[in-house]
């Protein structure tokens, strides 16, 4: 236990950064923009991985948060998420339902794409309309969807099939955007290669990989509001190098993917760490469908999600810094209680027996090598196995390994496996990725189980509320009791910024990845 | 007559060894598990998206139907184009590779600056405390990967700049000075291993030829130390520093795939990591060949220089070709 105590620089006791680094300067802030700077300049931001999507630069086709953070620096969405996921006006300045299907959205007046065209109804009934139809994952968020139509020239009435209670989160993240759908149709834009939309900022330059170029958009609905001149976001994919940027001052804003980072940066002169919650979260993920495997029994898989705690491994292996959670993260409204898990108060005296009767001493746990707290989290589960007498054998591959035994074989070739999942602005939406019909990839390590996806339609469509929290729960137990994709602790990101040179807003919690939300709302002092 | 068929046959080697690489590499990236559709559409796409996408860029017909296809545009000069920037191979290369060559450069002159010198003056003053400090240092070049060095230099400049810079590359354009301090740190940890290896490699060669007896020779006729070393000792110990500075060549373009990760420099080393692990096919099999030629080409230019500096070099292999 004391080598597992050490994994984490931090859990070595080196972090005296915990209180400042979760200290909310406002109710859902941990960050709030000193509105009396009024230097108006260049930002520098450093990211660790850039936008690569089989569909270029096209945002309804967009998969990762780093795309979700670069092109909503382009895109508006007809909502925006607030600090306590209630949701903002974005291009829409309000919206009714008259009734639990049908949802009018007033459009803001006076919205143009940067190219100077004014944004019309059309536009976004067009970009509703292309988004639900395509093939892009949000796709699958919007199946709910009956129609979409213009009832007025500023004015989007969107009807749907059955309730779904988060239609507003779907259409808040940067997949749903407006787009200038009168050029994209007449062919003169192509979105795969060309940024266009309504958002603060306009494309210079991108090399991929390397960096991007933005400059203020000069028909941006909300210009008067926005202070920075021109952005500059480097990809850096060491963490030490982005590190050493905050430090030198090279850099005004990082992402680090890292919680060393947040001890790492203590006591750097100007410059702040902090340490926002997500909605995502790790998962591990145990084979079914093998052949003969001894996993294919849901006693065994439920006695080994019973010998994990997810409490150490947040405070081991994220050095305390994210939460145990079950399939709702554990930060969203009416998420269920990790303590109400069935592996949680059931009792471990049997755990052991049931693993010995069924031969399981020996497991194979497979990670991959981009995400460095999935080895942090791996010889934590490894140690928590050996405690019930199975020997867990580590095997680091790169992605593409990982993405072709868990994803393209059917069965999938692994034991155990550890991954993560975005968990996005609503307790109900992640867990469509629990139905191997929706994601046919789960299908080589997980059994379809009518029970829980028809838990996860109610929980999709029942109002938010305590009836839904009650489904919610129900759903959670399910997940946990067939145990083939074990929720356990959110992913904490770590931001960091200097403190002389820009006044950032941050939410305390991000249901979408999105670093660089409220961008509009930065600061940047006098004189800089 | 002879050098002219010997330089024939050395081409004909080189193309051929080109072709071997080429083909062994296409079939190797290729074997990989998983694709690049696996990759970038991730695992919420459906089987049928990712037959599309495999067909969409041609990576569903054979093997074979493949290489050929990229060896006939290859010889034509088109190396493909990247599936991930979607812009062609050459093009992204074009950008690349200055910075690679650029850190690869200072590294090389780095080395020939100091590790030649050090290896003449360790030999030379083999029996002195300046002897032992050489091969201390050559030691502990060799043996010091360049990962840890890198990780070192990183986190110690990032807290004391002293006015260098970390993983902010400034090409030449933008000013001699500014570049030179954007590279002297990852170019001097590359270089590390090379002032090492160089050191130690002049240091035994000099020592060999000091003990011949034209040396002898030499001073018995009287001439000066510096005129010995300079006509007769550094012009016979030049042949087994120059073959290791072929080596060198190519190990700097290896050891700048680490060294530019380390230091987040834009260069073709970061650029073909990345492609690894997207399965960026042409973009690999173009980056394998440019490495390729790379060090074909230096082995030619070396041999060509050793004969001109020894002509029983160039003789002895005429001989054999």
């Amino acid at each position: 236990m004391t080598v597992a105590a050490c994994l984490s620089l931090a859990a070595c006791g080196g972090g005296a950064s915990s209180d400042d680094a979760t200290r909310e300067e406002a109710d859902g802030y941990l960050a709030v923009a000193d509105d009396s700077a009024t230097g108006a300049g260049d930002v520098s931001i450093q990211l660790d991985y850039d936008s690569v999507e089989a569909g270029g630069l096209d945002p309804q086709t967009a998969t990762t948060a780093r795309s979700w953070s670069l092109m909503s620096l382009t895109y508006d969405t007809l909502v925006e998420i607030g600090p306590d996921f209630e949701f903002d006006p974005g291009l829409a300045t309000k919206w009714e339902t008259p009734n639990p299907t049908t949802y009018v959205f007033t459009l803001r007046d006076g919205v143009k794409f940067s190219n100077g065209r004014p944004m019309t109804a059309d536009d976004v009934v067009d970009s509703l309309e292309r988004l639900i139809s395509g093939q892009g994952v949000w796709a699958i968020q919007l199946d709910s969807v009956k129609s979409v139509k213009a009832t007025g020239d500023n004015e989007v009435t969107v009807s749907l099939k059955r309730p779904q209670t988060a239609f507003l989160a779907t259409l808040a993240n940067t997949p749903a955007a407006i787009l200038p759908m009168k050029e994209i149709k007449a062919g003169s834009i192509d979105p795969a290669k060309e940024m266009v939309g309504t958002g603060p900022f306009v494309v210079e330059n991108h090399r991929q990989d390397v960096s991007w170029s933005f400059a203020r958009n000069e028909h941006y609905w909300d210009a008067d509001n926005l202070k920075i001149d021109s952005l500059d976001v480097e990809i850096v994919g060491q963490e030490s190098t982005r590190l050493a940027a905050i430090r030198d001052g090279s850099a005004d804003f990082a992402f680090f993917n890292n919680v060393d980072s947040l001890d790492l940066l203590t006591g750097t002169n100007n410059a702040r760490a902090v340490n926002q919650q997500n909605t995502d979260f790790y998962t591990l993920f145990v084979n079914s469908q093998q052949k003969g495997s001894a996993l294919a029994n849901p006693d065994v898989r439920f006695a080994l999600n019973t010998a994990l705690d997810r409490q150490e491994l947040a405070d081991v292996a994220l050095a305390g810094h994210a939460l145990p959670t079950g399939v709702s993260p554990t930060t969203l409204p009416d998420a269920c209680k990790v303590e109400d898990l069935p592996s949680e108060t059931a009792s471990a005296d049997d755990t052991e027996k049931v693993l010995e009767d069924a031969g399981v001493d020996d497991l194979n746990l497979m990670i991959y090598s981009s995400e460095p707290a999935l080895g942090q989290l791996a010889q934590v589960i490894q140690q928590q196995l050996e405690a019930v007498g199975v020997t867990v054998t580590i095997d680091k591959v790169d992605d593409g390994t990982y993405d072709s035994r868990a994803f393209a074989k059917q069965p999938a070739d692994f034991d155990l496996a550890l991954y993560w999942f975005a968990g996005y602005g609503d307790a109900s939406m992640v867990s469509k990725w629990w139905n191997p019909e929706v994601v046919p990839a789960h299908a080589g390590f997980m059994g379809a189980d009518p029970k829980l996806n028809s838990l996860i339609e109610k929980a999709g469509s029942t109002a938010a509320g305590k009836e839904r929290a009650a489904t919610i729960t129900d759903l959670c137990a399910r997940v946990d009791q067939n145990s083939e994709i074990v929720p356990l602790v959110t992913r904490p990101s770590v931001l960091g910024y200097r403190t002389d040179t820009l006044s950032p807003t941050l939410y305390s919690n991000e249901g979408y990845g999105n670093v660089l939300r409220n961008i509009v709302d930065w600061r940047v002092p006098a004189g800089e | 007559m002879q050098t002219t068929r010997w330089l024939v046959m050395r081409s004909l080697n080189a193309v051929l060894t080109m072709l071997g690489v080429s083909a062994l590499v296409f079939l190797a990236v290729r074997q990989m598990p998983g694709s690049y559709a696996d990759i970038v559409l991730g695992p919420l796409s459906s089987p049928a998206e990712k037959a599309e996408f495999a067909s969409e860029y041609g990576l569903d017909s054979s093997i074979i139907e493949q290489y050929v296809r990229w060896l006939f545009e290859a010889v034509q000069g088109n190396l493909g184009t990247s599936l991930v920037s979607q812009l062609p191979v050459s093009e992204e290369f074009g950008l690349r590779l200055p910075v690679t060559i650029s850190l690869a450069v200072m590294a090389l002159v780095l080395t020939i600056a100091i590790g030649l010198p050090l290896g003449v003056y360790s030999a030379t003053r083999g029996g002195s405390g300046g002897g032992a400090v050489g091969r201390l240092v050559s030691g502990i070049g060799i043996s010091l990967p360049e990962f840890v060095l890198g990780s070192l230099v990183v986190f110690l400049f990032s807290r004391y700049s002293l006015g260098l810079t970390i993983g902010d590359f400034t090409p030449i354009s933008d000013g001699v000075g500014a570049s030179v301090r954007s590279l002297i740190l990852p170019a001097g940890v590359l270089a590390v291993f090379c002032i090492a290896a160089t050191a130690r490699t002049t240091r035994d060669a000099v020592l060999g030829v000091l003990v011949e007896p034209h040396i002898g020779a030499a001073v018995a006729r009287g001439e000066s130390k510096a005129f010995i070393l300079r006509h007769h000792v550094l012009r016979n110990a030049a042949i087994p520093v120059l073959t290791l500075t072929a080596t060198i060549t190519a190990y700097l373009l290896g050891g700048a795939i680490v060294i530019e990760a380390v230091f987040d420099i834009p260069g073709l080393g970061s650029y073909l990591v990345a492609a690894l692990d997207r399965r960026d096919y042409a973009v690999i099999q173009a980056g394998v060949l440019v490495a390729t030629v790379v060090f074909v080409a230096t082995s030619l230019l070396v041999d060509l220089l050793s004969g001109l500096i020894d002509p029983r070099v160039s003789a002895t292999k005429g001989g054999r070709s």
